[in-house]
Protein backbone atom coordinates (compact mmCIF):
# COMPACT_ATOMS: atom_id res chain seq x y z
CA UNK A 1 0.00 0.00 0.00
CA UNK A 2 2.77 2.52 1.22
CA UNK A 3 5.17 1.54 -1.83
CA UNK A 4 2.03 1.84 -4.24
CA UNK A 5 1.61 5.50 -2.66
CA UNK A 6 5.07 6.30 -3.19
CA UNK A 7 5.37 5.19 -6.42
CA UNK A 8 2.05 7.28 -7.34
CA UNK A 9 3.35 10.23 -5.58
CA UNK A 10 6.99 9.43 -7.59
CA UNK A 11 7.43 7.93 -10.45
CA UNK A 12 5.55 10.71 -12.70
CA UNK A 13 9.03 13.02 -11.97
CA UNK A 14 11.20 10.11 -13.17
CA UNK A 15 10.77 12.21 -16.20
CA UNK A 16 12.51 15.76 -16.83
CA UNK A 17 9.72 17.32 -18.54
CA UNK A 18 7.43 16.38 -15.58
CA UNK A 19 10.27 17.78 -13.22
CA UNK A 20 10.99 20.55 -15.03
CA UNK A 21 7.24 21.07 -14.95
CA UNK A 22 6.52 20.54 -11.29
CA UNK A 23 9.37 23.20 -10.34
CA UNK A 24 7.64 25.80 -12.80
CA UNK A 25 4.39 25.21 -11.18
CA UNK A 26 6.03 25.39 -7.79
CA UNK A 27 7.76 28.73 -8.50
CA UNK A 28 4.38 30.40 -9.96
CA UNK A 29 2.42 28.26 -6.68
CA UNK A 30 4.86 30.80 -4.78
CA UNK A 31 4.44 34.29 -6.13
CA UNK A 32 0.99 33.86 -7.93
CA UNK A 33 -1.25 33.43 -5.01
CA UNK A 34 0.44 36.55 -3.13
CA UNK A 35 -0.44 39.51 -5.69
CA UNK A 36 -3.66 37.32 -5.94
CA UNK A 37 -4.28 38.08 -2.23
CA UNK A 38 -4.14 41.45 -2.91
CA UNK A 39 -6.22 41.37 -5.55
CA UNK A 40 -9.13 40.09 -4.28
CA UNK A 41 -8.21 42.62 -0.71
CA UNK A 42 -8.99 45.03 -3.07
CA UNK A 43 -11.82 44.02 -4.74
CA UNK A 44 -9.96 43.53 -8.13
CA UNK A 45 -10.17 39.77 -8.98
CA UNK A 46 -11.95 40.48 -12.40
CA UNK A 47 -9.46 43.05 -13.26
CA UNK A 48 -6.65 39.96 -12.77
CA UNK A 49 -9.23 37.91 -14.79
CA UNK A 50 -9.06 40.64 -17.35
CA UNK A 51 -5.61 41.45 -17.77
CA UNK A 52 -4.89 37.62 -18.36
CA UNK A 53 -6.13 38.07 -21.34
CA UNK A 54 -5.28 41.74 -22.03
CA UNK A 55 -1.99 40.27 -22.35
CA UNK A 56 -2.86 38.12 -25.55
CA UNK A 57 -2.23 40.30 -28.98
CA UNK A 58 1.00 41.23 -27.37
CA UNK A 59 2.14 37.55 -27.03
CA UNK A 60 0.29 36.66 -30.58
CA UNK A 61 2.21 39.48 -32.12
CA UNK A 62 5.34 38.07 -30.49
CA UNK A 63 5.06 34.67 -31.80
CA UNK A 64 4.34 35.76 -35.43
CA UNK A 65 7.25 37.87 -35.85
CA UNK A 66 9.45 35.41 -34.31
CA UNK A 67 7.94 32.07 -33.51
CA UNK A 68 7.65 30.16 -30.14
CA UNK A 69 9.93 32.72 -28.06
CA UNK A 70 9.62 33.47 -24.75
CA UNK A 71 11.13 36.23 -23.98
CA UNK A 72 9.80 38.08 -26.98
CA UNK A 73 6.51 36.69 -26.05
CA UNK A 74 6.90 37.91 -22.53
CA UNK A 75 8.09 41.51 -23.52
CA UNK A 76 4.74 41.49 -26.16
CA UNK A 77 2.56 40.60 -23.11
CA UNK A 78 3.77 42.45 -20.92
CA UNK A 79 3.76 45.71 -23.17
CA UNK A 80 0.21 45.03 -24.47
CA UNK A 81 -1.05 44.35 -20.22
CA UNK A 82 0.84 47.64 -19.67
CA UNK A 83 -0.81 49.12 -22.55
CA UNK A 84 -4.33 48.01 -21.99
CA UNK A 85 -4.13 49.17 -17.73
CA UNK A 86 -2.57 52.91 -18.78
CA UNK A 87 -5.78 53.02 -21.59
CA UNK A 88 -8.19 51.89 -18.95
CA UNK A 89 -6.65 54.41 -16.37
CA UNK A 90 -6.64 57.29 -18.91
CA UNK A 91 -10.21 56.24 -19.74
CA UNK A 92 -11.59 56.18 -16.19
CA UNK A 93 -9.87 59.38 -16.04
CA UNK A 94 -10.45 61.63 -18.29
CA UNK A 95 -14.32 60.12 -18.39
CA UNK A 96 -15.05 59.15 -15.82
CA UNK A 97 -16.27 55.64 -16.69
CA UNK A 98 -15.20 53.24 -13.82
CA UNK A 99 -12.13 51.27 -14.61
CA UNK A 100 -13.72 47.51 -14.26
CA UNK A 101 -15.82 49.09 -17.21
CA UNK A 102 -13.44 50.46 -19.20
CA UNK A 103 -11.28 47.46 -18.34
CA UNK A 104 -13.57 44.79 -19.61
CA UNK A 105 -14.08 46.53 -22.24
CA UNK A 106 -10.63 46.84 -23.10
CA UNK A 107 -9.70 43.43 -22.70
CA UNK A 108 -12.24 41.64 -24.73
CA UNK A 109 -10.79 44.00 -27.31
CA UNK A 110 -7.41 42.53 -26.90
CA UNK A 111 -8.59 39.34 -26.70
CA UNK A 112 -10.62 39.40 -29.76
CA UNK A 113 -7.56 40.60 -31.24
CA UNK A 114 -4.89 38.25 -29.84
CA UNK A 115 -7.24 35.02 -30.92
CA UNK A 116 -7.24 36.63 -34.75
CA UNK A 117 -4.07 37.18 -35.09
CA UNK A 118 -2.81 33.90 -33.96
CA UNK A 119 -5.24 32.39 -36.36
CA UNK A 120 -3.91 34.11 -38.72
CA UNK A 121 -0.22 33.19 -38.15
CA UNK A 122 -0.72 29.57 -37.03
CA UNK A 123 -3.10 26.85 -36.70
CA UNK A 124 -4.81 25.21 -34.12
CA UNK A 125 -2.29 23.92 -32.24
CA UNK A 126 -1.03 27.08 -31.65
CA UNK A 127 -3.87 28.88 -30.53
CA UNK A 128 -4.98 25.62 -28.14
CA UNK A 129 -1.18 26.28 -26.73
CA UNK A 130 -2.10 29.89 -26.15
CA UNK A 131 -5.24 29.12 -24.43
CA UNK A 132 -4.31 26.85 -22.63
CA UNK A 133 -1.09 26.86 -22.39
CA UNK A 134 1.91 23.68 -22.00
CA UNK A 135 3.24 22.78 -18.85
CA UNK A 136 4.64 19.54 -19.85
CA UNK A 137 6.83 21.27 -22.32
CA UNK A 138 8.58 24.16 -20.21
CA UNK A 139 12.48 24.07 -21.49
CA UNK A 140 15.12 24.65 -18.85
CA UNK A 141 14.97 27.88 -20.35
CA UNK A 142 11.76 28.93 -20.32
CA UNK A 143 12.31 27.36 -16.42
CA UNK A 144 15.23 29.67 -15.49
CA UNK A 145 12.62 32.84 -16.66
CA UNK A 146 9.62 31.68 -14.53
CA UNK A 147 11.73 30.89 -12.02
CA UNK A 148 13.84 34.92 -12.06
CA UNK A 149 10.53 36.82 -12.82
CA UNK A 150 8.51 34.70 -9.64
CA UNK A 151 11.54 35.33 -7.04
CA UNK A 152 11.29 39.26 -8.69
CA UNK A 153 7.66 39.34 -7.84
CA UNK A 154 8.64 37.73 -4.36
CA UNK A 155 11.27 40.29 -3.68
CA UNK A 156 9.12 42.98 -4.96
CA UNK A 157 5.83 42.58 -2.43
CA UNK A 158 7.92 42.20 0.04
CA UNK A 159 9.76 45.35 -1.05
CA UNK A 160 6.87 47.38 -1.34
CA UNK A 161 4.65 45.14 1.31
CA UNK A 162 4.43 48.20 3.72
CA UNK A 163 3.38 50.47 0.72
CA UNK A 164 0.69 47.87 -1.11
CA UNK A 165 -0.85 47.38 2.51
CA UNK A 166 -1.51 51.31 3.11
CA UNK A 167 -2.30 51.40 -0.58
CA UNK A 168 -5.03 48.68 -0.11
CA UNK A 169 -6.02 50.48 3.57
CA UNK A 170 -6.33 54.33 3.35
CA UNK A 171 -3.87 55.32 0.41
CA UNK A 172 -4.60 59.33 1.57
CA UNK A 173 -2.02 57.95 4.09
CA UNK A 174 0.56 57.53 1.75
CA UNK A 175 -0.08 60.38 -0.28
CA UNK A 176 -0.06 62.91 2.78
CA UNK A 177 4.02 61.13 3.55
CA UNK A 178 5.08 62.39 -0.38
CA UNK A 179 4.55 58.86 -1.54
CA UNK A 180 2.01 58.99 -4.87
CA UNK A 181 -0.30 55.97 -3.98
CA UNK A 182 -0.47 56.00 -7.93
CA UNK A 183 3.47 54.86 -7.88
CA UNK A 184 2.70 51.63 -5.87
CA UNK A 185 -0.33 50.82 -7.57
CA UNK A 186 1.57 51.08 -10.72
CA UNK A 187 4.43 48.50 -9.42
CA UNK A 188 1.55 46.53 -8.32
CA UNK A 189 -0.13 46.44 -11.78
CA UNK A 190 2.90 45.55 -13.58
CA UNK A 191 4.07 42.72 -11.20
CA UNK A 192 0.63 41.30 -11.84
CA UNK A 193 1.25 41.43 -15.49
CA UNK A 194 4.65 39.69 -14.75
CA UNK A 195 3.12 36.86 -13.25
CA UNK A 196 0.44 36.69 -15.78
CA UNK A 197 2.54 36.30 -19.05
CA UNK A 198 4.82 33.83 -17.05
CA UNK A 199 1.97 31.56 -16.11
CA UNK A 200 0.57 32.06 -19.59
CA UNK A 201 3.39 29.62 -20.88
CA UNK A 202 2.29 27.36 -18.55
CA UNK A 203 -1.53 27.68 -18.10
CA UNK A 204 -2.86 29.63 -20.99
CA UNK A 205 -4.60 33.08 -21.56
CA UNK A 206 -7.90 31.23 -20.18
CA UNK A 207 -6.46 30.19 -16.85
CA UNK A 208 -3.22 32.13 -16.08
CA UNK A 209 -4.86 33.97 -13.12
CA UNK A 210 -6.19 30.65 -11.86
CA UNK A 211 -3.49 30.17 -9.97
CA UNK A 212 -3.99 33.73 -9.06
CA UNK A 213 -7.26 34.04 -7.66
CA UNK A 214 -8.77 30.80 -6.58
CA UNK A 215 -5.98 30.11 -3.51
CA UNK A 216 -6.57 33.78 -2.85
CA UNK A 217 -10.00 34.19 -2.47
CA UNK A 218 -10.01 30.27 -0.41
CA UNK A 219 -7.55 32.11 1.77
CA UNK A 220 -10.28 34.59 2.88
CA UNK A 221 -12.19 31.73 4.34
CA UNK A 222 -9.53 30.59 6.94
CA UNK A 223 -7.86 33.69 7.87
CA UNK A 224 -8.49 37.39 8.99
CA UNK A 225 -4.96 38.25 9.08
CA UNK A 226 -3.20 38.97 6.11
CA UNK A 227 0.26 37.26 6.46
CA UNK A 228 -2.01 34.55 7.40
CA UNK A 229 -4.06 34.60 4.08
CA UNK A 230 -0.78 34.70 2.23
CA UNK A 231 0.43 32.03 3.60
CA UNK A 232 -2.78 30.01 3.01
CA UNK A 233 -3.19 31.12 -0.38
CA UNK A 234 0.50 30.28 -1.29
CA UNK A 235 0.18 26.75 0.64
CA UNK A 236 -3.42 25.53 -1.14
CA UNK A 237 -1.59 26.56 -4.79
CA UNK A 238 1.61 24.42 -3.92
CA UNK A 239 -0.78 21.57 -3.08
CA UNK A 240 -3.20 22.60 -5.85
CA UNK A 241 0.04 22.00 -8.57
CA UNK A 242 1.49 19.04 -7.39
CA UNK A 243 -1.48 17.45 -7.06
CA UNK A 244 -3.03 18.73 -10.21
CA UNK A 245 0.25 17.71 -12.02
CA UNK A 246 -0.03 13.97 -10.66
CA UNK A 247 -3.21 13.76 -10.73
CA UNK A 248 -2.92 14.51 -14.95
CA UNK A 249 -0.03 12.20 -15.20
CA UNK A 250 -1.77 9.57 -14.07
CA UNK A 251 -5.75 10.05 -15.24
CA UNK A 252 -3.87 10.88 -18.55
CA UNK A 253 -5.68 14.20 -18.47
CA UNK A 254 -4.68 18.31 -19.58
CA UNK A 255 -2.38 19.65 -16.61
CA UNK A 256 -3.16 23.16 -16.95
CA UNK A 257 -6.95 22.25 -16.44
CA UNK A 258 -6.46 20.08 -13.70
CA UNK A 259 -4.34 22.15 -11.54
CA UNK A 260 -6.68 24.73 -12.22
CA UNK A 261 -9.52 22.98 -10.88
CA UNK A 262 -8.12 21.66 -7.78
CA UNK A 263 -7.56 24.85 -6.65
CA UNK A 264 -11.41 25.50 -7.56
CA UNK A 265 -12.18 22.45 -5.80
CA UNK A 266 -9.97 23.91 -2.74
CA UNK A 267 -11.83 27.14 -3.30
CA UNK A 268 -15.20 25.46 -2.85
CA UNK A 269 -14.05 23.41 -0.05
CA UNK A 270 -12.74 26.72 1.93
CA UNK A 271 -16.47 28.26 0.76
CA UNK A 272 -18.39 25.25 2.89
CA UNK A 273 -15.85 24.78 5.30
CA UNK A 274 -13.86 28.03 5.94
CA UNK A 275 -13.63 29.24 9.68
CA UNK A 276 -14.61 32.59 8.78
CA UNK A 277 -17.62 33.15 7.12
CA UNK A 278 -17.75 29.39 5.75
CA UNK A 279 -21.31 28.43 5.02
CA UNK A 280 -21.35 25.34 6.74
CA UNK A 281 -20.13 26.98 10.08
CA UNK A 282 -23.07 28.03 11.83
CA UNK A 283 -24.28 24.71 11.62
CA UNK A 284 -21.21 23.54 13.26
CA UNK A 285 -21.33 26.08 15.94
CA UNK A 286 -24.93 25.46 16.55
CA UNK A 287 -23.71 21.34 17.14
CA UNK A 288 -20.98 22.12 19.35
CA UNK A 289 -23.24 24.54 21.37
CA UNK A 290 -25.31 22.06 21.86
CA UNK A 291 -23.47 19.50 22.87
CA UNK A 292 -22.41 20.72 26.13
CA UNK A 293 -26.11 20.67 26.94
CA UNK A 294 -26.34 17.08 26.15
CA UNK A 295 -23.52 16.23 28.20
CA UNK A 296 -25.09 17.44 31.35
CA UNK A 297 -28.56 15.97 30.42
CA UNK A 298 -27.01 12.39 30.20
CA UNK A 299 -24.98 13.06 34.21
CA UNK B 1 -5.46 86.30 14.09
CA UNK B 2 -2.47 86.16 16.64
CA UNK B 3 0.52 86.58 14.07
CA UNK B 4 3.09 87.08 16.32
CA UNK B 5 2.51 84.13 17.77
CA UNK B 6 4.22 80.47 16.17
CA UNK B 7 3.21 78.86 13.31
CA UNK B 8 4.55 76.05 10.90
CA UNK B 9 1.55 76.38 8.45
CA UNK B 10 0.49 78.94 6.42
CA UNK B 11 -1.86 79.89 3.67
CA UNK B 12 -1.08 82.67 1.08
CA UNK B 13 -3.82 83.86 -0.80
CA UNK B 14 -4.51 80.42 -1.72
CA UNK B 15 -7.05 79.43 -4.27
CA UNK B 16 -8.24 75.84 -4.76
CA UNK B 17 -10.23 74.28 -7.04
CA UNK B 18 -12.63 71.11 -7.82
CA UNK B 19 -13.21 70.24 -11.44
CA UNK B 20 -12.32 73.31 -12.72
CA UNK B 21 -14.48 75.03 -10.29
CA UNK B 22 -13.05 77.72 -7.83
CA UNK B 23 -14.19 76.55 -4.35
CA UNK B 24 -11.70 78.65 -2.27
CA UNK B 25 -10.08 81.76 -3.01
CA UNK B 26 -8.27 84.49 -1.22
CA UNK B 27 -7.32 82.34 1.59
CA UNK B 28 -4.74 84.39 4.49
CA UNK B 29 -3.96 82.79 7.79
CA UNK B 30 -2.06 81.29 9.95
CA UNK B 31 -2.71 77.72 12.01
CA UNK B 32 -1.07 78.43 15.63
CA UNK B 33 1.59 75.44 17.04
CA UNK B 34 -0.08 74.01 19.47
CA UNK B 35 -3.45 75.04 19.01
CA UNK B 36 -6.74 73.63 17.93
CA UNK B 37 -8.12 75.32 15.31
CA UNK B 38 -11.68 74.46 14.18
CA UNK B 39 -12.69 74.33 10.41
CA UNK B 40 -16.71 74.91 9.92
CA UNK B 41 -18.70 75.77 6.90
CA UNK B 42 -22.57 74.76 5.20
CA UNK B 43 -21.87 70.79 2.95
CA UNK B 44 -19.59 72.12 -0.22
CA UNK B 45 -17.92 74.74 1.56
CA UNK B 46 -14.86 73.39 0.78
CA UNK B 47 -13.99 72.12 4.04
CA UNK B 48 -12.88 68.86 2.48
CA UNK B 49 -11.18 71.05 -0.21
CA UNK B 50 -9.09 72.95 1.85
CA UNK B 51 -7.76 69.97 3.86
CA UNK B 52 -6.62 68.59 0.60
CA UNK B 53 -4.88 71.77 -0.19
CA UNK B 54 -3.24 71.38 2.91
CA UNK B 55 -2.24 68.12 2.58
CA UNK B 56 -0.56 68.88 -0.57
CA UNK B 57 -3.48 66.23 -2.51
CA UNK B 58 -4.63 68.92 -4.47
CA UNK B 59 -2.90 71.08 -6.60
CA UNK B 60 -3.26 75.22 -5.82
CA UNK B 61 -5.31 77.36 -8.91
CA UNK B 62 -3.11 80.34 -7.21
CA UNK B 63 -1.37 81.21 -3.62
CA UNK B 64 0.46 78.60 -1.54
CA UNK B 65 0.81 77.07 1.46
CA UNK B 66 3.74 77.58 3.40
CA UNK B 67 4.27 73.95 6.18
CA UNK B 68 7.32 73.85 7.73
CA UNK B 69 5.98 70.60 9.53
CA UNK B 70 8.11 67.42 8.09
CA UNK B 71 5.94 65.10 6.22
CA UNK B 72 6.53 61.98 8.14
CA UNK B 73 4.98 64.19 11.22
CA UNK B 74 1.64 65.19 9.20
CA UNK B 75 -1.12 63.10 10.21
CA UNK B 76 -4.43 62.48 8.84
CA UNK B 77 -7.60 60.88 10.49
CA UNK B 78 -9.85 60.15 7.42
CA UNK B 79 -13.26 60.40 7.76
CA UNK B 80 -13.99 56.58 8.73
CA UNK B 81 -16.17 55.75 5.07
CA UNK B 82 -12.89 56.46 3.63
CA UNK B 83 -10.95 53.38 5.09
CA UNK B 84 -11.18 49.68 3.89
CA UNK B 85 -12.76 48.11 6.92
CA UNK B 86 -12.77 44.38 5.37
CA UNK B 87 -8.68 44.67 5.23
CA UNK B 88 -7.75 41.95 7.18
CA UNK B 89 -5.66 43.84 10.06
CA UNK B 90 -5.79 43.80 13.55
CA UNK B 91 -5.88 47.19 16.30
CA UNK B 92 -2.50 47.08 17.03
CA UNK B 93 -1.53 46.39 13.60
CA UNK B 94 -3.14 49.75 12.68
CA UNK B 95 -1.62 51.08 15.35
CA UNK B 96 1.60 50.57 14.95
CA UNK B 97 1.65 51.51 11.27
CA UNK B 98 1.77 54.93 12.36
CA UNK B 99 5.40 54.34 12.83
CA UNK B 100 6.11 53.43 9.21
CA UNK B 101 6.59 56.94 7.99
CA UNK B 102 9.98 57.25 10.47
CA UNK B 103 10.67 53.85 10.47
CA UNK B 104 10.87 53.37 7.01
CA UNK B 105 9.51 50.18 4.62
CA UNK B 106 11.86 47.75 5.59
CA UNK B 107 12.66 47.82 9.28
CA UNK B 108 11.10 45.49 11.53
CA UNK B 109 9.14 46.79 15.17
CA UNK B 110 11.87 46.73 17.76
CA UNK B 111 10.76 45.85 21.68
CA UNK B 112 10.71 50.14 21.81
CA UNK B 113 7.93 50.54 18.96
CA UNK B 114 5.41 47.76 20.40
CA UNK B 115 5.79 49.12 23.81
CA UNK B 116 4.92 52.55 22.43
CA UNK B 117 2.31 50.80 20.67
CA UNK B 118 0.94 49.34 23.74
CA UNK B 119 1.45 52.68 25.62
CA UNK B 120 -1.00 54.24 23.08
CA UNK B 121 -3.70 51.66 22.71
CA UNK B 122 -3.85 51.85 26.77
CA UNK B 123 -3.94 55.92 26.87
CA UNK B 124 -7.05 55.60 24.64
CA UNK B 125 -8.72 52.77 26.34
CA UNK B 126 -8.04 49.67 23.30
CA UNK B 127 -5.70 47.51 25.02
CA UNK B 128 -7.93 44.90 25.44
CA UNK B 129 -8.97 44.93 21.57
CA UNK B 130 -5.42 44.64 20.46
CA UNK B 131 -5.94 41.84 18.39
CA UNK B 132 -9.71 42.15 17.28
CA UNK B 133 -9.58 43.14 13.15
CA UNK B 134 -10.84 46.06 12.17
CA UNK B 135 -14.28 45.07 10.57
CA UNK B 136 -15.40 44.11 14.04
CA UNK B 137 -15.24 47.47 15.48
CA UNK B 138 -18.03 49.80 16.63
CA UNK B 139 -17.10 53.25 15.23
CA UNK B 140 -15.47 54.47 18.09
CA UNK B 141 -13.41 51.21 18.79
CA UNK B 142 -12.30 52.21 15.06
CA UNK B 143 -11.78 56.06 15.99
CA UNK B 144 -9.93 55.43 18.75
CA UNK B 145 -7.54 53.06 16.38
CA UNK B 146 -6.93 55.80 13.97
CA UNK B 147 -6.26 58.58 16.92
CA UNK B 148 -3.69 55.86 18.27
CA UNK B 149 -2.06 55.51 14.79
CA UNK B 150 -1.66 59.71 14.87
CA UNK B 151 -0.33 59.01 18.28
CA UNK B 152 2.16 56.54 17.76
CA UNK B 153 3.62 58.80 14.58
CA UNK B 154 4.34 61.65 16.76
CA UNK B 155 2.08 63.66 14.56
CA UNK B 156 3.48 67.83 14.77
CA UNK B 157 0.16 68.70 12.26
CA UNK B 158 -2.94 66.78 12.84
CA UNK B 159 -5.78 67.41 9.93
CA UNK B 160 -8.97 65.45 11.58
CA UNK B 161 -12.27 65.15 9.33
CA UNK B 162 -15.34 65.09 11.87
CA UNK B 163 -13.60 63.34 14.48
CA UNK B 164 -16.71 62.44 16.05
CA UNK B 165 -19.39 61.32 13.79
CA UNK B 166 -20.89 58.30 14.47
CA UNK B 167 -18.83 57.52 17.76
CA UNK B 168 -19.97 57.14 21.67
CA UNK B 169 -20.03 59.59 23.74
CA UNK B 170 -17.42 58.15 26.13
CA UNK B 171 -15.11 57.79 22.67
CA UNK B 172 -16.09 61.67 22.32
CA UNK B 173 -14.32 62.80 25.60
CA UNK B 174 -11.49 60.88 25.42
CA UNK B 175 -10.75 61.63 21.92
CA UNK B 176 -11.51 65.43 23.27
CA UNK B 177 -8.60 64.75 25.68
CA UNK B 178 -6.17 62.99 23.45
CA UNK B 179 -6.61 65.73 20.92
CA UNK B 180 -6.41 68.72 24.15
CA UNK B 181 -2.67 66.56 25.60
CA UNK B 182 -1.52 66.53 21.80
CA UNK B 183 -2.09 70.44 21.67
CA UNK B 184 -0.88 71.38 24.67
CA UNK B 185 2.42 69.40 24.11
CA UNK B 186 2.89 71.72 20.34
CA UNK B 187 0.88 69.65 17.76
CA UNK B 188 -0.83 71.85 15.38
CA UNK B 189 -4.83 70.51 14.85
CA UNK B 190 -6.94 70.95 12.62
CA UNK B 191 -10.62 69.47 12.72
CA UNK B 192 -13.80 69.71 10.78
CA UNK B 193 -16.38 70.20 13.13
CA UNK B 194 -20.78 70.41 12.83
CA UNK B 195 -21.22 70.20 16.15
CA UNK B 196 -21.26 73.88 18.07
CA UNK B 197 -21.15 72.35 21.52
CA UNK B 198 -18.13 70.12 20.44
CA UNK B 199 -16.11 73.72 18.86
CA UNK B 200 -17.39 75.67 21.90
CA UNK B 201 -15.58 72.87 24.42
CA UNK B 202 -12.56 71.81 21.78
CA UNK B 203 -11.62 74.64 19.48
CA UNK B 204 -8.88 77.85 20.91
CA UNK B 205 -9.38 79.07 16.74
CA UNK B 206 -12.05 78.74 13.80
CA UNK B 207 -12.01 79.06 10.71
CA UNK B 208 -15.43 79.98 9.07
CA UNK B 209 -15.57 78.65 5.35
CA UNK B 210 -18.69 80.48 3.55
CA UNK B 211 -19.26 81.58 -0.29
CA UNK B 212 -15.68 80.69 -0.99
CA UNK B 213 -13.69 82.61 1.60
CA UNK B 214 -12.38 81.98 4.74
CA UNK B 215 -12.73 83.81 8.20
CA UNK B 216 -10.46 83.36 11.05
CA UNK B 217 -11.80 84.19 14.52
CA UNK B 218 -11.68 82.30 17.88
CA UNK B 219 -13.63 80.15 19.51
CA UNK B 220 -14.31 82.32 22.48
CA UNK B 221 -16.19 84.96 20.00
CA UNK B 222 -18.14 83.03 19.07
CA UNK B 223 -19.80 81.54 21.85
CA UNK B 224 -19.48 84.87 23.86
CA UNK B 225 -19.44 88.00 22.09
CA UNK B 226 -19.13 89.23 18.48
CA UNK B 227 -22.59 88.38 17.21
CA UNK B 228 -21.29 88.45 13.60
CA UNK B 229 -18.48 85.63 13.77
CA UNK B 230 -21.60 83.73 15.79
CA UNK B 231 -24.14 84.81 13.07
CA UNK B 232 -21.60 83.64 10.57
CA UNK B 233 -20.54 80.28 12.23
CA UNK B 234 -24.37 79.42 12.62
CA UNK B 235 -24.88 79.81 9.05
CA UNK B 236 -21.97 78.08 7.94
CA UNK B 237 -23.16 75.47 10.61
CA UNK B 238 -26.59 75.62 9.63
CA UNK B 239 -27.68 75.34 13.28
CA UNK B 240 -30.24 77.60 15.36
CA UNK B 241 -28.21 79.29 17.84
CA UNK B 242 -25.08 78.59 20.42
CA UNK B 243 -25.54 77.37 24.13
CA UNK B 244 -22.87 79.32 25.81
Amino acid sequence: MLDTLLWWLTSPFDYAFMRRALVAALALSLSAPILGVFLTLRGMSLMGEALSHAILPGVAVAFMLAGFSLPLMMTGGVLAGLVTVALAGGVTQFSGLKEDAAMASLFLVAMAAGVLIVSLSGNALDLGHVLFGTILTVDSRTLMLVAVASSAIVLGVAIAFRALVMECLDPQFLTLQGRHAGWTHALFMMMVVLSLVVSFQTLGTLMAAGLMLLPAAAARYWSQRLEGMIAIAVGLALISSVVGLLVSYHAGLPSGPAIILLAGLGYGASVLLGTHSGLLLPYVRAKSAVAPGHAKLRQ
Amino acid sequence: MPVEQSSRLELRDLQLAQANRTVLEHVNGRFRDGAITALVGANGAGKSTLIQGIMGMLRPVAGKVVCAVPKERRAWLPQQLALDLTFPMSVEELVMTGSWPSHGALTGYCARHYRRGREVMARLGISHLAHRPLGELSGGQRQRALIGRTLMQEAELLLLDEPFANVDVETVEVLMTVLQQMAADGATIIVVLHDMEQLARLADEVVILNHGHAQWTTAREIVHSRPTAAESARLALGIPGVGA
